[in-house]
């Protein structure tokens, strides 16, 4: 179990040059292991600033993170020990690829963890088949691998490090739906195996309607909200003033209340707003 | 019916280590002047191949690509091909070849050798179009995303083309990045009656398209308005595609025996279909 | 944020240097280099020195950065006065222990020296904060125009097509660095410790994907400059023509009398 809190954290770029900016402002919350938190906000808006605190690659000019309590600075020597328990999946990860064979490349963070050359090997083959890259892919360079797949060795090197809290920064973007979902799942599957705290940094409401339990919404450099997906999505009006959308499916649910049918708002997803509709067709009355 | 592009029984293949790989077969395809035409396919399906053939990057192994009647083949009439016919690309870092954003536009008149009065004309206007003329005179790095993209698209109306083939040019960008290019674009084609053909795998961007092909293995799946292709939602779900939310809503409650239309793609014709469906089910007198 | 450092030293004010035709700056930036060098004596050094301080004031860039400039080669200046001190050996003895002898010609000299440096790095920089780096490029490639009669005329175009695309993506390239040494990071990588030979074998999971990512963006800038009808520099026309204006002729006018009067002080003193 892992809780993972964030205390009153305020980071600015540049400070003293012509460019000082406040990227993020006293922002304090805390979430436990088992969660996938979507981290939401428009570009600016201070989410990938602020994700880039919880592992210590940015250090706040004021405000701490707590790791189970203890403050990941308290010894600034130790920061890549931190590193492995909080892992980080950067924006189009497969750019950081760079070993001659997918297996080395997935080795890389075990590795440097200081791990025993079997547990490396245990650890690479079971991320592998997690996610779905096969014995054959392991021996090909990464650079021959499709976009989606690449995409998945590059996850496999952060998850094969097994860290507790994961954080992933627009992981499906550039992929086309078929890609897209494979990673979600695997997301979801890594954290029902492990029980790691998820954070997913995303523009996509649909996809965080999908997956996300919380959500954590960013608006200039402030904690604007962080609550569950329902209670976020049930305020569309906040959302859309800081440039945030709700689901399209949720869009038509609004839109029918408003014409005076009695439905539940709090519909995100298109299954969910088919049992509801057809529930609500045949017993033509649904408070749930 | 006025051609600006014919795709006629098109093969290419493309080699890597002596293996040959088929990457569009015998497909024909003719894009109509002043339509605005989808091209829908997954990773790998051949859009990205098609679309270079149409914009004359590659040449045919067999068959022909005409231009306005140009046969892009011929390597004498590159530059014919290229004025008529410009290509945006998805990552917008890597199509601005200047430092200064109102030169970098400047760039392709350049090239045809206009005089250097025609040549500014041209680049006022063209910044003018995409909305980015108050910021001529920065530098393209420090712009965001969608602003980039708009100034690659300025630096190719500048050469006033007949048609403009975009290559995933959202995929890169946020919400507000996509918002503001799209808008361009469907301007682009509304205004200055510029053709225009979208590669894309995003389903909310069809929605004004006149004409949408969906690709798979190199071949053309469906081909139609974008409420016909629509209505295909098995088909489409079967090549790892997504349709809209409500397409899907609507399609999956008529699965269920009630009597919608399909293909809807707009959020406001979902809202009126549900409305006239809870209407004619009289959902318990009491509350419609 | 790394992305903020701004490339070149272009420092943007309204001056009339700002404003000269960069061919011309160019032109006079090199003359007054070779000032330097003729200046043979405290005076015209002198001279020149007053002239090197109008102009800095005429051009509204901060004092400050020049000195900032000559502070970051301090040692380079502090190196050749005491290299010429001890090498000059005549005149009067001001000091002298073991094997070190000081004269007052040795001191003069390490001064002369120093001046000559200082006054040359103000003058460089100079022109660097008064023109944009795309401007300098028009520039040599301009004034390298006549090298087509010679048959190099493309060899220039290609040149300055590579100094442009080079200044366009530095700061992407910057960036990139940056981001990619984050991920390693974050995957564990130590770029902070180890002997130099672990150091240097730590950067290869950075300059791998750096190189990789440089072939890849190579790659589509020229498939976007080939759609945008790029065909090489003949043909070509630019939309920004340079035409010298009378203050270009002007300062031209002024740097030659300059020029005669540096000469002048050579002899008379």
């Amino acid at each position: 179990m892992a809780t993972l809190s964030v205390e009153n954290l305020t980071y600015v770029y540049g400070e003293k040059s012509p460019f000082q900016k406040t990227a993020i402002e006293d922002v304090t919350f805390s979430a436990k292991s088992g969660e996938i938190i979507g981290v939401i906000g428009h570009t600016g808006s201070g989410k990938s600033t602020l994700v880039q605190h919880f592992n210590g690659l940015l250090k706040a000019n004021s405000g701490k993170v707590l790791l189970d309590g203890a403050d990941i600075w308290e010894n600034p020597k130790e920061i890549r020990k931190i590193r492995f328990k909080i892992g980080m999946v950067f924006q189009y990860p497969e750019y950081q690829l760079f070993e001659e064979t997918v297996y080395k490349d997935i080795a890389f963070g075990p590795t440097n963890m200081g791990l025993s050359a079997e547990d490396i090997n245990k650890r690479v083959l079971d991320t592998a088949q997690m996610l779905g890259i096969t014995a054959e892919m392991l021996e090909k360079s990464p650079f021959d691998l499709s976009g989606g797949e690449k995409r998945r060795v590059a996850i496999a090197g952060v998850m094969a490090m097994q860290p507790e809290i994961i954080v992933f920064d627009e992981p499906t973007a550039g992929l086309d739906p078929a890609g897209r979902d494979i990673v979600l799942e695997k997301i979801k599957e890594y954290r029902d195996r492990t029980g790691a705290l998820v954070f997913i940094v995303s523009h996509s409401m649909e996809d965080m309607a999908r997956v996300a339990d919380k959500l954590l919404v960013m608006n200039s450099g402030h904690l604007s909200m962080f609550d569950t997906v329902k209670k976020v999505f049930s305020n569309p009006q906040k959302l859309k003033k800081i440039g945030l959308n709700v689901p399209q499916v949720t869009k038509v649910f609004s839109a029918l209340k408003e014409k005076g049918i009695p439905v539940d708002e709090n519909v995100f997803t298109v299954n969910d707003a088919v049992s509801y509709l057809l529930s609500f067709l045949k017993g033509g009355k649904n408070n749930d | 019916m006025d051609n600006i592009i014919e795709v006629s029984d098109v093969t290419f293949e493309y080699t890597d280590n002596d293996n040959v790989s088929t990457v569009l077969k015998n497909l024909s395809l003719s894009v109509e002047r002043g339509s605005f035409t989808v091209i829908l396919g997954h990773n790998g399906s051949g859009k990205s191949t098609l679309a270079k053939l149409m914009s004359g990057l590659l040449k045919p192994d067999s068959g022909t690509v005409t231009v306005d009647g140009i046969t892009t083949a011929d390597e004498q009439n590159e530059i014919e091909v290229h004025r008529r016919v410009g290509m945006v690309f998805q990552n917008p870092d890597n199509q601005i070849v200047a430092t200064i954003v109102e030169e970098d536009v400047a760039f392709g008149p350049e090239n045809l050798g206009l005089p250097p009065n025609v040549i500014r004309e041209r680049v006022d206007s063209a910044l003018k179009t995409v909305d980015m003329y108050d910021y001529r005179l920065h530098a393209p790095h420090k712009l965001s995303g969608g602003q980039k993209q708009r100034v690659a698209i300025a630096g190719i109306i500048a050469m006033e083309p007949e048609c403009i083939v975009f290559d995933e040019p959202t995929s890169m960008l946020d919400p507000k990045g996509r918002r503001e290019v799209m808008d361009t674009i469907y301007r682009l084609n509304k205004e200055k009656n510029i053709t225009i053909v979208l590669i894309t795998h995003y389903m909310e961007e069809v929605e004004k398209a006149d004409r949408v092909v969906v690709m798979d293995s190199g071949e053309i799946l469906l081909d139609g308005k974008p409420s016909d292709v629509f209505s295909q939602v098995e088909k489409i779900k079967e090549i790892g595609l997504d349709v809209p939310q409500t397409t899907e809503l609507l399609y999956l409650l008529k699965q269920n025996g009630y009597e919608l239309p399909d293909g809807v793609i707009a959020t406001g014709d979902c809202v009126s279909e549900l409305l006239a469906l809870l209407r004619r089910e009289n959902c318990g007198n009491t509350e419609c | 944020m790394i992305k903020d450092i701004t490339f070149g030293q272009y420092f943007p004010a309204k001056s009339i240097i700002h404003r000269l035709d960069p061919r011309i700056k160019l032109v006079l930036s090199l003359m007054f280099i070779i000032f330097i060098f003729v200046a043979q004596n405290a005076v015209s050094l002198a001279f020149i020195g007053t002239l090197t301080l109008l102009f800095v004031l005429i051009s509204r860039v901060p004092v400050s950065l020049f000195l900032k400039n000559i502070k970051a080669i301090l040692f380079v200046i502090i190196l050749t006065s005491v290299l010429n001190a001890l090498y000059v050996t005549t005149g009067n003895v001001l000091l002298e222990f073991w094997i070190i002898k000081i004269t007052a010609d040795g001191v003069k000299r390490a001064l002369f020296m120093s001046a000559r440096i200082i006054i040359l790095i103000i003058s460089s920089s100079l022109l660097t904060y008064t023109t944009t780096p795309t401007e300098l490029t028009d520039a040599i490639e301009r004034l390298l125009k006549p090298l087509r009669f010679i048959g190099l005329g493309e060899a220039v175009h290609v040149m300055a097509m590579m100094i442009t695309i080079a200044l366009r993506f530095i700061p992407t390239l910057i960036e990139e660095t940056d981001k990619i040494m984050s991920a390693q990071k974050a995957r564990g990588a130590d770029l902070e410790s180890g002997t130099l030979f672990e150091r240097i074998k730590a950067l290869i999971p950075i300059l791998v994907p750096l190189l990789i990512s440089s072939v890849r963006r190579a790659y589509d800038l020229a498939e976007a400059m080939e759609c945008r009808c790029y065909n090489g520099g003949s043909g070509r026309q630019r939309m920004k023509q340079l035409k010298l204006a009378g203050r270009d002729y002007l300062s031209l006018a002024v740097l030659v009398v300059c020029m005669s009067a540096i000469i002048a002080f050579n002899i008379i003193f």
